[in-house]
C-alpha cells in the first residue's frame, strides 16, 4: 500500500458529517428550530428587549446572567444556540414511517455517491450530443479552454463534507476521472456551473516574498547578504558587485575548501544561470552538515543574495530552476525494531 | 490531483526543475499550446529544489549522471565520477587514434565526440520488447511485455556495468573496460548487443503466451 502525503492543512478537520449512521429524523430537526425561535422571543421579553432584533450574542448574555455557572468548560456551561450548531450536520434519517427508503438508490450503500456519478455522466453525454449537433451542422465547435493552472478539484474530505458519507479512495479516484474527462470535451462551456461546484481556487500569491534593496558599504561597491540551508548545514553569504569571481568560504579559497568538481559546480549554478560568472565576488561563512550539504546550503544562500541584483522576471526564472526553494529531504530517523530507517534484521527461520 | 507516493518529503504539488537556461530565453510566440499551458501551470505551483547532481552547465548531462550514480558503490560518489570522466578520456583518445592512422576518405566518418558515442551506444543495447514471469495454473511462463523507456534505459546501463564488472580481466581497470565496452556497443557489436538480441529471440519464441498479459 502507498500512502498519502501531506494534503494542504485548510483540508485537515474533522470529517463530522460521515461518522455513524442517522440520528435524527427531519421533522425532529424542524420541530427544534421550531421551539429555538419561540423561546428566543420568550427570552427576549423576558429581558425586556425586542424580540424582532434579539442577536446570538444577546442571546448569550441574558443566559449567562439568568443561569451564572462556575464550571471552566464552556461546553458544559448551560446554552442556547440555534439547532444548527448543536446537533453536527448528520444525513438525516432516510427511510419514512413505513420503512421504505425516500432514494431511489439508498440500498447500494452509497447512495449520494452514485447519485452523483448518475449526475456527472448525464451532464457528459448532454454535452457529446451538443456536440454532435454542431458537427451535424457544420459549426465549429468552442475551444475556449478554462485556465487549468489557477483550479484544484475538491479532495476526498472536501467530496466526503460535500455528500455527507464515506467515500473510498477508488471512488473518489473515479469520480476526479469522469470530471477530467468532462472538462476535456471541447464543448464543455454548457456545463460550466456544474463543474464550477467541484473546482476551487488556489490562491496564486505564492509566498510573495521582500526582496530586499542593495546595501553599499564604505568603498562604494554594492552588496547583498543571503542565507541558506541544506540538511544540518547553515550557510551566510555576501555577494560583492565589481568582482572578478574570487570566492571565499570561511576564510579558505574555494579550490581548497571544496576539492571535488561537484560542489563547484554547484556553487557557480546560480551564477552560471544568470549569465554572471567573472562579476561578482563572494564572502560565505558555513557550518555543520557535510561536504555536498555545505556545497548546496551556500548555493541556496548565493541564489538569495543574487535576488537583489536582478531582475523580477529573471526572479521568476531561478524559482522555476530550482535554485530557490529549500530542500526538506533530511535522514530518515531510525526506527525501533528495524536496524535502519528502512531496513529489517535479518530474517532468521530459528 | 493527489497521487499516492512511496513517502516523499515533498507535497505532491511540487513539479520537477527545470535547470537549463535555453527554454527561459524562448519569447513566448515560438512556444506550442502545450507550453504555454505548462508554464501558466509552473507559474502558480511551487517546485522542488534542484537536486546536486542538477546544474546549467554545459558539461551537464542527466544520462551520464544516472550512468555515474549506477556505477557508484557505498556512496563514493568522488570514485564514479573520477572513473567516468576517465572512460570518456580513454573513448576520446582511442577515437583520436583511429582517426590520425585513417586513410584521408574515412577521416569524417570517424567520431571523436564521447558524449555521443555514450548517447548511441546506450540506445544501440536497449531492448525493445522484455520477458516477465507470469504464474498461470501453476506454471511459471515467460511472457513478451513491452517496456517503458525508463526501463530499457536502465536495462541498457545494468547491462554494461555488470558486463564490464564480471566478465573482465581481474587486473584492467574499469574506465578501459567501461570504453571498450562502449565502442564494441556504438558498432553494434560485443556481449552486450548480443545478450539484447539473445533476449529478443526468447521473446520471439514465447510469441505465443503473449495474450496472458493482461495490462
Amino acid at each position: 500500500t502507498f500512502r498519502q502525503i501531506c494534503t494542504t492543512t485548510a483540508v485537515q478537520r474533522k470529517n463530522v458529517g460521515a461518522s455513524g449512521p442517522e440520528k435524527y429524523t427531519e421533522a425532529f430537526i424542524k420541530k427544534q428550530i421550531e421551539e429555538f425561535n419561540l423561546g428566543k422571543r420568550h427570552l427576549a421579553n423576558m429581558m425586556g428587549e425586542d424580540p424582532e432584533t434579539f442577536t446570538q450574542e444577546d442571546i448569550d448574555r441574558a443566559i449567562a446572567y439568568l443561569f451564572p455557572s462556575g464550571l471552566f468548560d464552556e461546553q458544559a456551561r448551560p446554552m442556547m444556540k440555534h439547532p444548527n450548531e448543536i446537533f453536527p450536520e448528520q444525513r438525516k434519517i432516510q427511510w419514512g414511517e413505513d420503512g421504505r427508503p425516500f432514494h431511489f438508490l439508498f440500498y447500494t450503500g452509497k447512495q449520494s455517491y452514485y447519485s452523483l456519478m448518475h449526475e456527472t455522466y448525464e451532464k457528459l453525454l448532454n454535452v457529446q450530443k451538443h456536440q454532435d449537433q454542431l458537427i451535424a451542422q457544420d459549426l465549429p465547435l468552442q475551444k475556449e479552454k478554462r485556465n487549468l493552472a489557477g483550479n484544484r478539484w475538491l479532495t476526498k474530505i472536501e467530496l466526503e463534507e460535500m455528500l455527507l458519507e464515506k467515500v473510498s479512495d477508488d471512488d473518489y479516484s473515479r469520480f476526479i476521472q469522469l470530471l477530467q474527462k468532462l472538462v476535456a470535451l471541447p464543448c464543455a462551456n454548457i456545463e460550466e456551473k456544474y463543474i464550477q461546484k467541484f473546482s476551487k481556487e488556489v490562491p496564486v500569491q505564492l509566498q510573495k516574498v521582500v526582496i530586499e534593496p542593495l546595501q553599499y558599504d564604505e568603498r562604494g561597491v554594492a552588496f547583498s547578504t543571503g542565507e541558506g540551508k541544506r540538511k544540518t548545514a547553515r550557510a551566510t553569504v555576501v555577494v560583492y558587485d565589481n568582482g572578478t569571481g574570487k570566492t571565499t568560504v570561511n576564510g579558505i579559497d574555494i579550490l581548497h575548501y571544496f576539492p571535488v568538481l561537484q560542489d563547484r559546480e554547484q556553487l557557480l549554478f546560480p551564477f552560471q544561470f544568470l549569465g554572471r560568472i567573472g562579476k561578482h565576488d563572494m564572502v560565505c561563512t558555513v557550518s555543520g552538515g557535510g561536504r555536498s550539504a555545505q556545497a548546496g546550503a551556500i548555493r541556496l544562500a548565493s541564489a538569495k543574495a543574487l535576488r537583489s541584483f536582478v531582475t523580477e522576471k529573471e526572479v521568476e526564472f531561478m524559482r522555476q530552476a530550482g535554485l530557490l526553494t529549500v530542500d526538506p529531504r533530511v535522514k530518515e530517523r531510525k526506527k525501533p525494531g528495524q536496524e535502519g530507517p528502512r531496513r529489517k534484521f535479518t530474517w532468521k527461520k530459528r | 490531483r493527489i497521487m499516492p507516493v512511496r513517502w516523499s518529503r515533498y507535497n505532491p504539488n511540487y513539479l520537477e526543475p527545470e535547470p537549463k537556461k535555453e527554454p527561459y530565453q524562448k519569447p513566448l510566440e515560438e512556444r506550442t499550446e502545450e507550453e504555454r499551458e505548462q508554464m501558466d501551470l509552473k507559474t502558480v505551483r511551487p517546485i522542488k529544489a534542484a537536486p546536486p547532481t542538477m546544474s546549467s552547465s554545459v558539461f551537464n548531462d542527466p544520462l551520464i549522471s544516472k550512468f555515474t550514480n549506477m556505477m557508484m558503490k557505498s556512496g563514493n560518489k568522488v570514485l564514479a565520477r573520477s572513473l567516468m570522466s576517465q572512460t570518456l578520456e580513454a573513448i576520446k583518445r582511442k577515437q583520436l587514434e583511429k582517426y590520425h592512422k585513417a586513410p584521408e576518405n574515412e577521416k569524417e566518418t570517424i567520431e571523436c565526440n564521447p558524449y555521443v558515442i555514450f548517447h548511441q551506444a546506450l540506445k544501440n543495447c536497449q531492448p525493445i520488447i522484455g520477458l516477465s514471469n507470469i504464474t498461470k495454473g501453476g506454471k511459471t511462463y515467460q511472457v513478451p511485455i513491452p517496456l517503458t523507456d525508463n526501463r530499457k534505459r536502465f536495462l541498457a546501463m545494468k547491462w554494461l556495468i555488470t558486463e564490464c564488472r564480471e566478465n573482465k580481466h581481474r587486473r584492467t581497470m574499469m574506465p578501459e573496460k567501461l570504453s571498450q565496452e562502449l565502442l564494441l556497443a556504438f558498432n553494434n557489436e560485443g556481449p552486450v548487443i548480443k545478450k539484447k538480441h539473445v533476449l529478443h529471440k526468447m521473446a520471439e519464441a514465447n510469441r505465443a503466451y503473449a495474450h496472458f498479459r493482461w495490462w
